[in-house]
C-alpha cells in the first residue's frame, strides 16, 4: 500500500531547499509514527519520493508525495498524527491510498501550473502576446553541474501560453509547464526569457512564484489528477 | 517599525533558510502572552548556534514560564549583513521577527573569546546602544553567560550584567524579578533594576565594581597589574559565586528541541548525561569551572531519550558531556538505548572517546557505519609532557586503544595534540611524530600489513583563567610557528596527515582569555574597523587586532606571553567557580615536577574546594548503587 499526499510549501519556508524539505518530511513522518517501509542494507532509508523537485524560493500548493507503507493504515487517524507532526509552513491538502503496483508518481507527473506576481514598470500584455504567438522560442539552459555550459532547448515544447494581468505596477502571470522524462523548465527561466527576449521589464529576483498544481495528462492531453480528494481534510 | 526582509534579498544570500525560522518546535508566543521577552543571542551563524545545547535548555526552561517569551537570534553571515545595512533592516529574532531593540533582554552566550566582535556587531545591527553606561530606558538589558563568563572583564563595558554558572534556576529568578519590576511600573528605571537583580546569587553587574591598577611594581608584580577590585556600593557582593544545579535529576531537560530544516553542525538529539569532569587535566578550563561531577540517573536518561526521539523524529542520539566514557553506567545505558531504539532505526553516538580499549569496544558497538576514523586525544607526545598536564594516559594506554581499534577493522585514527604547553622542549614536540609512527607500527603488528592512516591535529595551547596554568606565559607567535614547522618536518611520513591551526588567532584568544576591562576599548576599536567572525580564519585580521590593542594603549604581550607571579591579583578573581586558588597554585607546582593528581570521583578528595564552596556533592550512580 502506498500513501499519496498533496502538501504545501508555504511562504515562510520557501527558501528551504529541496533536500531540506525532503528531510523535514521524513522527520515529520517519523514523529507521526507512520508504518513506513525502509530500504534494506547498511544505511536504511525511508521509501518515499516527491513527484517533482521544487526550486528554492518558490511556494507550492501542490507538492505530491508518495510513501510506501509496511502495513495498512486508517487514513483519517494517520492524517491527524501527521498534521501535528508537520512544521509551520507545510500542510496536508489531500491524501489518498493506492495499491503498491500503481506506477510511481515521478513517472506519472506530466505538468505543473504556476502563478507569478512580479513588479513590472508597464503593461506588457502585447509582449506576452508575441510570446504566445511565436512558433519557436529558444533558450540556452544551463546544464546542471556543467560549469557554465548550456544546452539549447525549445521553450514552446514546455510552455505554450502565458496569460497575464497587469494591475498596480504588478504583473500577474499564469502558465502551465510540461514535465517530461527527459526534462522540464523552471519558472524563473521563463521569467528570464520574457525579460531578455520579449522586453518584459520585470525584476526576476522580486518575483513571487507559486506552483499551483501538479498533474498527469490523459491520452487527449487533458489534465488528470494524481490524487483523490479526501473529504475530511 | 518592522520591515520584512524582501524576496530579492533572501534569494541572493547564501542559505536563506537561516533567516526565516518557522522550524518544528519553535515557540511563538503572542504579545498578550508575553510579559517579558528575551532574545537568546548566539554570536555566530545559525548552524553553529542551533547546535548549542545550553540554549536548547534555556529556550525550553524559559518558555515553560508563563509570561516569558524566549526567542532566538544569530549573527547574520557577511552577505546578509551587507544587505541588512544597505536596506536599514535591523537584526531580529526568528520567532516574532522583532528587532533586538524591542526585547526586554538580549542574552548572549560566551562560548569563545573570538566571538566577542560578533556580539558588538549584533548589538549594532539590533539597534542597541553599544556601551552599557550610555543605554537608556528604551534599551533592553544586555546580559551574558556561558564558559567565558569566568573572565567577563573584557566585555564589562558592553554587558549590563552577567549570569555566572548554570542558568536553569537563576534565569527564571531574573525573569520573575523583571516581571515584578515591570508590573510596578519600572520604578526608578534601569539602574534600580540592576540594584535589585544583583541581590540574586550568581549575578555580576560589572558597573558596580571599580578596578584599581598598580601605578608602580609591587615586588614581583609589575606595574599595570590589578591592585584591587572593589564593589562601589554595599549591595554588590565582593565575590560572585557561580550557580549550579545540585541535582540534574530534579530539573527539566528539553525533549522537544527545535528541529531545523537545514543541516546544522550537530544535527541530532543531544542528551546531556552529566556535568563536570574531575579528571583534572591542568590545561582544561571546562574541567575546572564545571565541577563537581553530577550525573543524571540512567532511568531518567532513558525516559528523556524516548521522549526526544518521539518528539523530534531524529534518528541519532548523542550522549554528551565533558567526558562521556566516564559516565558510571555507560555500558548498560548504551545497551538499553540500542535495544530500545533498534526498530526505530535510531543510532546512538558518542562525541568523544577515552584512550582505552573499553572506549573502543563501545565505539564498535554504537557505530553502524565504520568508514570514518576514530579520534583520540593524547594531548601531548611525550610521557613527561602528559604528566605535566595531568592527562593520566600512558603510551601503553594509547597503543592498546589503537590496537583494539585496528583489530576491530578501523584503519584510520585521528590524534589530537597541543603545542606550546608549559615547559615544553623540542624533544616533547618530536615525540608527537614518534607517537604517530608507533601507531602506524601497531597497525602492522595487529593486521600484518602497512598503510594505517594517521591524522595528527595540533592546536596551540592558550592558558585560561581558573586553571593551574593561569600563571603561565603563552608561547610567542614566533615560538609557536617554529614548533609547528619543526613538527611539520618530523611528520613527513607516508600516510600521516598533519593539521595545524592558524597561530595568530591563538594570540588574540590568549589576550582576551586573561584580559581585563581595559581591553573593552581594543574590542570596540577592532569592531569599528571591521572585526567580525574572528573564529573564521578567512575573516580574522591579525593586523587589525594588533593595531586596535596598541591604539587602546595596551600591550598584547602583557596579557598573553607574560608569566604571572604567585601573588598577582587577576582580573577575574571576584567571579568564582568554586575552585580554590591554593589548589590551582599547588597543581601548577606539581605540574613542574610531573606529579600526578588523581580523579576524586572514584578516589580521594583532591581538595579543589568546589563541593564545600558550592555546598554540592559528586553524584555518580555506580557508587550510589553500591
Amino acid at each position: 500500500m502506498k500513501l499519496r499526499m498533496q502538501i504545501t510549501k508555504e511562504n515562510g519556508i520557501r527558501f528551504v531547499s529541496h533536500l531540506e524539505y525532503m528531510r523535514t518530511i521524513e522527520r515529520a513522518m517519523r514523529r507521526a509514527k507512520l508504518p513506513i517501509a525502509y530500504s534494506k542494507g547498511f544505511n536504511p532509508h525511508m521509501k518515499f519520493s516527491l513527484a517533482s523537485a521544487l526550486g528554492v524560493g518558490i511556494t507550492s500548493q501542490a507538492e505530491l508525495l508518495e510513501i510506501e507503507l509496511v502495513k495498512d493504515i486508517e487514513l483519517k487517524a494517520v492524517l491527524q498524527n501527521l498534521a501535528e507532526a508537520l512544521p509551520l509552513g507545510i500542510h496536508v491538502k489531500a491524501a489518498d491510498v493506492v495499491d503498491s503496483k500503481t506506477p510511481k508518481l515521478m513517472a506519472s507527473v506530466a505538468g505543473a501550473d504556476y502563478y507569478v506576481q512580479v513588479p513590472c514598470t508597464k503593461d506588457c500584455l502585447e509582449q506576452l502576446h508575441s510570446f504566445n504567438t511565436a512558433a519557436s522560442v529558444l533558450f540556452q539552459k544551463p546544464i546542471p553541474k556543467g560549469r557554465g555550459k548550456t544546452k539549447e532547448i525549445e521553450v514552446k515544447k514546455f510552455i505554450t501560453q502565458v496569460t497575464g494581468n497587469f494591475i498596480n505596477n504588478n504583473l500577474e502571470l499564469k502558465f502551465s509547464c510540461k514535465i517530461t522524462p527527459t526534462g522540464s523548465m523552471k519558472a524563473t527561466e521563463l521569467l528570464k526569457i520574457l525579460r531578455d527576449q520579449f522586453a518584459v521589464p520585470i525584476v526576476v529576483e522580486q518575483a513571487d512564484i507559486e506552483r499551483t498544481d501538479l498533474y498527469a495528462v490523459n491520452a487527449k492531453g487533458a489534465k488528470k489528477a494524481l490524487i483523490g480528494k479526501s473529504n475530511f481534510i | 517599525m518592522r520591515k520584512k526582509i524582501s524576496l530579492d534579498i533572501l534569494s541572493t544570500v547564501e542559505k536563506p533558510a537561516r533567516y526565516t525560522g518557522m522550524e518544528f518546535g519553535s515557540i511563538i508566543k503572542t504579545q498578550e502572552e508575553t510579559e517579558v521577552a528575551i532574545a537568546l543571542a548566539f554570536p555566530d551563524i545559525y548552524e553553529v548556534g542551533m547546535s548549542y545545547l545550553g540554549f536548547k535548555i534555556l529556550y525550553h526552561i524559559l518558555n515553560l514560564q508563563a509570561g516569558v517569551a524566549a526567542e532566538r537570534t544569530y549573527a547574520p553571515w557577511v552577505d546578509m549583513e551587507a544587505k541588512m545595512r544597505e536596506h536599514a533592516l535591523p537584526l531580529t529574532s526568528l520567532e516574532t521577527m522583532k528587532p533586538l531593540q524591542e526585547f526586554d533582554f538580549v542574552g548572549f552566550t560566551l562560548q569563545y573569546e573570538l566571538s566577542y566582535s560578533n556580539i558588538l556587531n549584533m548589538l549594532d545591527l539590533g539597534g542597541i546602544t553599544m556601551l552599557a553606561a550610555e543605554r537608556g530606558e528604551e534599551d533592553p538589558f544586555i546580559i551574558a553567560g556561558g564558559p567565558c563568563v569566568f573572565n567577563p572583564e573584557p566585555l564589562a563595558d558592553f554587558i549590563d550584567f552577567f549570569i555566572v554558572g548554570e542558568g536553569e534556576e537563576v534565569m527564571v529568578e531574573v525573569m520573575n524579578l523583571y516581571k515584578e519590576w515591570k508590573k510596578a511600573g519600572k520604578p526608578d528605571g534601569r539602574s534600580e533594576f540592576l540594584r535589585q537583580v544583583v541581590k540574586i546569587s550568581g549575578i555580576y553587574v560589572p558597573s558596580f565594581y571599580e578596578v584599581e591598577y598598580l601605578s608602580a611594581a609591587n615586588k614581583d608584580v609589575p606595574m599595570g597589574c590589578i591592585k584591587e577590585v572593589k564593589p562601589l556600593n554595599e549591595i554588590a557582593p565582593a565575590i560572585v559565586q557561580k550557580r549550579i544545579v545540585k541535582d540534574l535529576n530534579t530539573i527539566d531537560f528539553p525533549t522537544k528541541p527545535i528541529v531545523p530544516y537545514g543541516e546544522i553542525v550537530h544535527d541530532r538529539i543531544m542528551l546531556e548525561i552529566f556535568r563536570g569532569c574531575s579528571r583534572g587535566c591542568r590545561f582544561c578550563h571546562a574541567g575546572m569551572v564545571y565541577r563537581p561531577v553530577r550525573e543524571r540517573k540512567p532511568e531518567v536518561l532513558k525516559e528523556l531519550a524516548r521522549r526526544s526521539i518521539d518528539n523530534t523524529g531524529y534518528n541519532e542520539i548523542s550522549l554528551v558531556s565533558l567526558s562521556t566514557a566516564d559516565y558510571s553506567c555507560l555500558e548498560p545505558l548504551i545497551h538499553d538505548l540500542i535495544g530500545e531504539f533498534k526498530d526505530d532505526k535510531v543510532s546512538v553516538s558518542l562525541p568523544s572517546l577515552r584512550i582505552d580499549s573499553f572506549s573502543v569496544g563501545l565505539a564498535k558497538e554504537v557505530q553502524a557505519v565504520r568508514k570514518s576514523g576514530l579520534t583520540f586525544a593524547p594531548e601531548a607526545g611525550s610521557q613527561r609532557m602528559r604528566d605535566v598536564i595531568n592527562k593520566g594516559v600512558t603510551e601503553e594506554d594509547l597503543m592498546s586503544a589503537v590496537g583494539a581499534a585496528f583489530a576491530n577493522g578501523w584503519s584510520h585514527v585521528k590524534l589530537y595534540f597541543m603545542i606550546g604547553l608549559p615547559g615544553e622542549t623540542d624533544e616533547d614536540i618530536l615525540a608527537i611524530a614518534n607517537l604517530a609512527k608507533a601507531v602506524q607500527g601497531k597497525y602492522k603488528e595487529v593486521t600484518g600489513k602497512g598503510g594505517a592512516k594517521v591524522t595528527v591535529s595540533v592546536s596551540s595551547f592558550v592558558p585560561k583563567p581558573y586553571t593551574p596554568f593561569q600563571w603561565v606565559g603563552q608561547n610567542s607567535l614566533a615560538e609557536i610557528n617554529r614548533k609547528q614547522m619543526l613538527l611539520k618536518d618530523a611528520l613527513k611520513i607516508k600516510n600521516v596527515t598533519y593539521q595545524y591551526h592558524d597561530s595568530v588567532t591563538s594570540v588574540i584568544e590568549g589576550v582576551f582569555a586573561r584580559g581585563d576591562r581595559r581591553l573593552g576599548k581594543a574590542l570596540y576599536l577592532a569592531w569599528q574597523r571591521g572585526a567580525k567572525f574572528d573564529g573564521w580564519s578567512e575573516h580574522f585580521s591579525y593586523e587589525n587586532w594588533l593595531k586596535a590593542i596598541s591604539d587602546a594603549g595596551l600591550d598584547k604581550d602583557f596579557y598573553a606571553t607574560r608569566e604571572r607571579a604567585q601573588g598577582e591579583v587577576f582580573p577575574w578573581e571576584h567571579i568564582q567557580p568554586g575552585i580554590s586558588r591554593a589548589f590551582l597554585w599547588n597543581e601548577y607546582q606539581k605540574s613542574k615536577s610531573g606529579e600526578l593528581t588523581g580523579d576524586c570521583r572514584n578516589g580521594d578528595c583532591v581538595g579543589c574546594g568546589a563541593c564545600p564552596t558550592l555546598e554540592a556533592k559528586i553524584i555518580d550512580w555506580k557508587s550510589n548503587a553500591l
